[in-house]
């Protein structure tokens, strides 16, 4: 049974108002039934003018405190308690035993104790019992692997990562949940959008084309070891949430959108090789390289496996910009071993890479009908087009020695892409600013450096000037980007908001009560019966999710 | 069906054998052609391993002189038959391999040097009905209304590029250099468009029956193809053949990292299981090549361990086939006219 929340902050007839009490016979009686590890973390409003279902699935009955009126509730904001099923108790830590009857606002409660947030916790006590407890599955049904098309169903957005209207999920909405809760893998970005600033002054710095500058190879000091530091930190936090919300590290890598992210990590660090200052490092070591492209090999062998022969993942349906993050690790890789003076491996990623980014690029190119993620306006994700072309060309030079025909096809299929992004530049507006969009800095820095390189091999007043425009381009854009992080961080406050993305339950909700975003209390009572009876969001729902399942 | 000592047996025999013998029994052919071509290009610097070869290769030269001729009767008796299986998606691209297999057969051949005439007739003989199966087949897979790529492309498709990349390999061999760049690039086209619609799936739904998951095999089979004709073409190892070396190791490590997915058509021995086999050998093949290239350690380790993977399974599968002689007379339907795909093998012309 689809579990959901209610809000109380809607004038509720009297009818209800006065069931809520705990007059009813047997309106705060649960019924002893299988415990749904679900019952533990939100809860169900009984109105006793609907029936109450006997379907003996796990329904709990459960009272809750019923405000007295909804502008007292939105100023407590009241905290709810939820009970399982086996008779009131509220949790086998040694609350109070016994059906509780609320008809008071309960007092608000400590927010590290908040229990709602277990069933995504790793080593929550509560959820091995609720494990052992099931009986008929092994597994809470929640979080067994959620199938692609439910993230389609659920999500929209170019990043996939705002809720519908008539979805749900299985998280607090009104409540700031923990922090690591809220922290995305999509962090990684800023490792990225940094760390490529750091190779692009290092290049401004080093190549010969570009002396007239005159630029200071501090700069690229000083970006290295913000880049390190931050890279760092984002490691270390994720790590922890790892280790403590292991569930919605797993939900994000079945997420369509957010699995391309996992490279990040490691892409962060093959910048940091590349962009290593020359007062830190001359030559770095051969086995490093190894070491770094062993994780993005593993990877690739799974995500490619599964576009070829994965069911649900196949490329047709999944494929959106954010995937070239899956392809320009190959090339970041070959560009970083071609530079340490390996043969071999370069070649072999650089094949890889090559092989599928061809049927990436035509898939995205395409734009089938069958791909629900293609955002219908344009958005800082297309930047990512740039990334692969531009990387793929230095790496190519690199290998080959220099910067050669292939190297100056990929290059200018890059700055064509660059180009016909740029001139539709007022089409991207109107988003909403999430921290991904430091990853898509890094191919306008991308393809800066290439045109660095370009203007070593082909020396002319035009090339120059093209390097240092696009040099200036992708210093403003960071510079931009990092104000306005500092701004929602500082100022806003919503840097991290809540990752409604890995929050989706496994099932549409059927039965649709009234839905409510965020508390406003001059809803009436009306438009929350209609919503009861009309379909008409299922209708387009079951649209959409009609036609995955029907190729599935 | 048992063997009855009734006057009738032998007519009922040779029945079966014929309607049971599709395109699909070649893939023995091919495996054992490339296994000769194989030893034959490891050894040809030996003289004391020419008997060896010789064993071998006459041994496939009778298998496959043994399975054309089956077809070949088959053709006179049953066309009906061959007919369904050029309009199923995966029986018309088995129609290479007999072809495949004899140009392998002529490549391995001890005692023929490329610059032969009578090696030049039999290459033409060869390569002229590859090229109008090509044009056939390419040409549906952009004009023809039901039969476009999206809707039949399938992991056996890839058999035709091989073909078009052995007929390259072997010409470039003749010294033919423009036969063999404009068969190269044919493949090489077709493989390009091939292997993105593969890797989109766009019809969703799995084009081949679980029975038929070896085939999948196939996927490193084309690019290792691709990577030894184009060593033949440019006369090195260079970037670009290392390159389709290099993309082949990976789809065959990804391949071979999914076991479960072949589970399903592991429980029955059937013909299908071939499909293993020359995949493996081209790819053996083909670092070989990079081996001689590129010497050192890790190339020669890559090298002896396909080495020993290709001659195990083709052992085993020759074991195996030994122990199932019932394999031709097995009243199990072939995957060609599987049940599910009947109604249109019956509807189909």
């Amino acid at each position: 049974m689809a579990a959901k929340e209610d809000s109380f902050d809607i004038a509720l007839p009297p009818l209800i108002k006065a069931i809520s009490a705990n007059e009813v016979d047997g309106f705060d009686e649960s019924k002893p039934s299988t415990v749904h590890p679900l019952s533990t973390s939100v809860f169900r409003i009984e109105a006793a003018s609907m029936v109450k279902e006997k379907d003996g699935q796990g329904t709990r009955d459960i009272s809750i405190s019923m405000p007295p009126s909804p502008v007292e509730a939105h100023l407590q904001n009241t905290k709810r308690v939820f009970f399982t099923s086996g008779g009131g108790r509220v949790d086998e830590n040694g609350e109070a035993k016994g059906a509780r009857f609320h008809s008071q606002p309960m007092p608000k409660r400590n927010p590290v104790y908040d229990r709602r947030f277990d069933s995504f916790k790793t080593w929550s006590g509560k959820l091995d019992r609720q494990l052992s407890n099931l009986r008929e599955q092994p597994r809470p049904q929640e979080f067994e692997n959620l199938p692609v098309h439910r993230y389609f169903d659920a999500l929209e957005g170019p990043e996939l990562d705002t809720l519908r209207a008539s979805e749900e999920i299985i998280l607090p909405e009104d409540k700031q949940w923990p922090f690591l809760l809220r922290f995305p893998i999509s962090s990684f970005g800023i490792s990225l959008g940094v760390g490529s600033q750091a190779i692009m002054w290092k290049s401004l710095s080093s190549s010969a084309a570009t002396s007239f500058l005159d630029v200071s190879p501090h700069i690229n000091l000083i970006l290295w070891l913000i880049t390190a530091a931050l890279t760092l930190t984002v490691a270390v936090v994720y790590a922890m949430k790892t280790i403590l919300y292991f569930e919605a590290v797993r939900r994000e890598y079945y997420h369509p959108v957010r699995v391309n992210f996992f490279f990040a990590p490691w892409i962060a660090l093959l910048f940091l090789a590349l962009g290593v200052p020359p007062l830190i490092a001359q030559t770095l070591p051969q086995y490093l390289w190894y070491v770094l492209m062993a994780p993005i090999l593993c990877l690739e062998l799974k995500i490619y496996g599964q576009w070829m022969s994965g069911g649900q993942r196949r490329l047709s349906k999944v494929a959106n910009p954010s995937n070239h993050l899956s392809v320009v690790g190959n090339f970041v890789g070959a560009l970083l071993g071609a530079s340490m003076g390996l043969k071999e491996g370069p070649i072999f990623f650089f094949a890889v890479g090559m092989a599928h980014y061809i049927v990436l690029f035509v898939t995205l190119y395409q734009r089938l009908p069958t791909n629900e993620t293609l955002p219908k306006e344009l958005h800082p994700v297309f930047f990512l087009f740039v990334a692969a072309p531009s990387v793929a060309s230095m790496a190519w030079a690199k290998i080959q020695g220099s910067f050669d025909s292939g190297s100056r096809i990929a290059y200018f299929i890059a700055l064509f892409l660059y180009v016909s992004l740029a001139v539709r530049v007022n089409f991207f507006r109107g988003f909403k600013f999430s921290l991904a969009w430091w990853a898509y800095t890094f191919p306008m820095t991308g393809a800066a450096i290439a045109t660095i390189k370009y203007s070593s091999a082909v020396t002319c007043r035009t090339t120059q000037i093209l390097a240092v425009a696009l040099c200036i381009v992708a210093t403003v854009a960071v510079a931009a980007l990092l104000v306005n992080t500092v701004v929602h961080a500082v100022v806003l406050g919503d840097l991290f908001p809540n990752d409604m993305a890995i929050a989706i339950s496994k099932r549409r909700p059927r039965r649709r009560w009234y839905h409510k975003r965020s508390g406003s209390s001059d809803s009436n009572i009306e438009q929350y019966l209609k919503y009861i009876d009309s379909d008409e969001k299922d209708v387009e729902a079951s649209l959409h999710s009609s036609s995955p399942n029907s190729q599935d | 069906m048992e063997i009855q000592s009734s006057e009738k047996s032998c007519k009922d025999v040779a029945l079966t054998v014929l309607t049971r013998t599709h395109a699909g029994y070649f893939r023995i052919a091919l495996s054992l052609g490339w296994q000769a071509l194989l030893w034959k290009i490891l050894l040809k610097d030996s003289r004391m391993a020419f008997p060896l070869l010789t064993i071998l290769w006459s041994f496939s030269l009778s298998i496959l002189l043994l399975l054309s001729l089956l077809y070949l009767l088959r053709c006179i008796f049953f066309f009906d038959m061959i007919k369904d299986e050029f309009s199923h998606h995966v029986g018309v691209n088995y129609l290479f391999a007999p072809w495949i297999s004899w140009l392998l057969i002529l490549e391995s051949a001890p005692f023929v040097t490329p610059s032969h005439a009578s090696f030049v007739v039999l290459w033409w003989v060869l390569a002229v009905p590859v090229v109008v199966l090509d044009v056939k087949i390419y040409g549906q897979w952009f004009t023809k209304g039901k039969r476009f790529l999206t809707a039949v492309a399938n992991p056996s498709s890839h058999l035709s590029v091989v073909g078009n990349l052995v007929g390259a390999r072997a010409a470039s061999k003749m010294g033919w250099r423009e036969v063999s760049v404009f068969l190269f690039s044919l493949g090489m086209v077709h493989y390009l468009v091939l292997f993105v619609t593969l890797y989109q799936r766009f019809s969703g739904g799995d084009l081949l029956p679980v029975v038929l998951r070896p085939v999948l095999f196939l996927f490193f089979a084309a690019p290792s193809a691709a990577s030894l004709a184009w060593y033949s073409i440019s006369g090195r190892f260079d970037t670009g053949s290392k390159m389709m070396f290099f993309l082949s190791l990976f789809l065959f490590t990804s391949l071979i990292c999914r076991p479960c997915l072949f589970k399903k058509a592991m429980r029955k021995f059937n013909i299908a299981w071939w499909a293993y086999s020359y995949p493996i050998t081209i790819l053996a093949l083909a670092s070989t090549r990079y081996a001689q290239e590129v010497n050192d350690g890790v190339a020669h380790a890559i090298r002896l361990f396909l080495l020993a993977l290709s001659v195990l399974v083709i052992f085993g599968l020759l074991l195996f086939t030994a122990f199932h002689p019932n394999l031709l007379l097995d009243p199990t339907p072939s995957p060609t006219h599987h049940p599910t795909t009947f109604p249109t093998y019956l509807s189909a012309n």
